[in-house]
């Protein structure tokens, strides 16, 4: 971790296109308070799959890649996410372990907000839990499409090659 | 009401015994009410179809008995069963949200009721409750989670034998024998329908239980496996 940075709880306006953009200027502000921009190293993993989900975190710029491991130490890459996502969100959500390893491409900015803030957020403010949902529901099909692809190859060296 | 299918059916969620108990059901009284008026209790036999893959999405399933296969298929006819839906869980959730068509296959492997919700009523239903909308958003991450989680052993696994040992320490971890020196577990599935849940064929399913009976790691009594070697299958799932 290099630095926290100055809050950006006002800068809303010409905050860059995330999944909350176009809630109302009242519940993004109420969610920009929440967070705490910090910046980060290269390398640096923002959490680890088996850890606990204390956190969610916004990339505010640069590249996540998103993976899973085996014990052996083999690495799977999910996707590269990328400027405006939220991380952390399903594991923080049900309350359980991380699934996967977030770790950044580049140095990049990147906002944290407590699990606890984020939970009664959403509570609070229909329209944000609302856009949770939305959010989710694009992730489950995109690892529905990943389970097909691995579970369904034709072959091993077919899903080897699914492999990086 | 007892349907054809012997199964006692809860009409009402307001007087359903189980609400408390399950994540989805567990809603304050007014969305509870607001539930009520918008679904359709509906039973089915075993092996009857909820969803198919690739089908524009209709609404949701809330499963309140029985067991539903949620599976994959390719265009070969290859079959990968994602998971088995178990009373409480939403089925659709995903598609009915998102608009896109269903992207499992939704079949009965027990006799089952389930509670219909047309997608137009459900997505007003959320934005009415922002309470139903927060247990949405839960179920959806167990659900990512566990497609994660099905991710990692497809993509990552060695071989059909680590991928049943891990299978096998996973079922034996519920329902309290986790900690036992010996768990058990109800083998509630095929070897084919097992064979689809970890990407291989039945004969290979076959060959594995036989090779685990024979070195003594399980032991099969009727319907019910005994893992006799805890540490040896954990050696088998970790690939050494």
């Amino acid at each position: 971790m290099e630095s926290v940075l100055r809050p950006s709880r006002l800068e809303y306006v010409d905050r860059p296109e995330g999944p909350f953009c176009h809630l109302p200027d009242l519940t993004l502000r109420d969610f920009e308070l929440l967070k705490t921009p910090v910046l980060y190293r290269r390398g640096t993993c923002l959490f680890r799959e088996g850890q606990p989900a204390h956190d969610i975190f916004v990339l505010d710029e640069g590249r996540v890649r998103i993976s899973v491991s085996s014990e052996s130490g083999k690495r799977l890459t999910l996707r590269i996410a990328g400027p405006g996502e939220i991380l952390g969100l399903s594991a923080a959500l049900a309350g359980s372990p991380h699934e996967m390893t977030a770790e950044l491409l580049e140095d990049a900015q990147v906002a944290t907000i407590k699990r606890k803030d984020l939970l009664r957020f959403l509570r609070e403010h229909r329209e944000a839990c609302l856009q949770v949902v939305n959010l989710l529901s694009q992730d489950l099909h995109v690892a529905y499409d990943r389970v097909r692809s691995l579970g369904l190859a034709r072959s091993r060296r077919s899903r080897a090659s699914r492999v990086q | 009401m007892l349907s054809p299918y012997g199964l006692d059916i809860i009409e009402s969620c307001l007087t359903c015994k189980t609400r408390t108990e399950r994540l989805f059901c567990d809603l304050p009284a007014s969305a509870l009410q607001s539930f009520e008026s918008i679904k359709y209790a509906t039973a089915y036999p075993k092996g009857a179809v909820l969803f198919v893959e690739g089908q524009a999405p209709r609404g949701i399933f809330v499963l309140c008995k029985g067991r539903v296969k949620m599976s994959i298929c390719a265009t070969d006819g290859k079959t990968l069963i994602v998971k088995i839906a178990e009373p409480g869980e939403v089925l659709g959730l995903s598609a009915t949200v998102s608009g896109k068509p269903y992207e499992l296959t939704a079949e009965t492997i027990d006799p089952c009721q389930v509670n219909f919700v047309k997608r137009e009523d459900f997505l007003r239903f959320l934005k009415e409750h922002s309470d139903a909308c927060f247990k949405v958003a839960e179920q959806l991450s167990e659900k990512y989670n566990t497609a994660c989680h099905e991710v990692r052993s497809l993509g990552l696994s060695h071989s059909a034998g680590e991928k049943l040992a891990k299978l096998l320490l996973e079922w034996s971890s519920k329902n309290g024998e986790g900690a036992k020196q010996e768990p058990r577990l109800k083998l509630a599935l095929t070897h084919e329908e097992i064979a689809q849940m970890i990407g291989t064929s039945r004969e290979t399913v076959t060959r594995l239980f036989a090779d685990l009976k024979k070195r003594q790691i399980v032991q099969s009594k009727g319907s019910t496996l005994v893992i006799r070697n805890k540490s040896a299958l954990r050696l088998i799932a970790s690939n050494n």
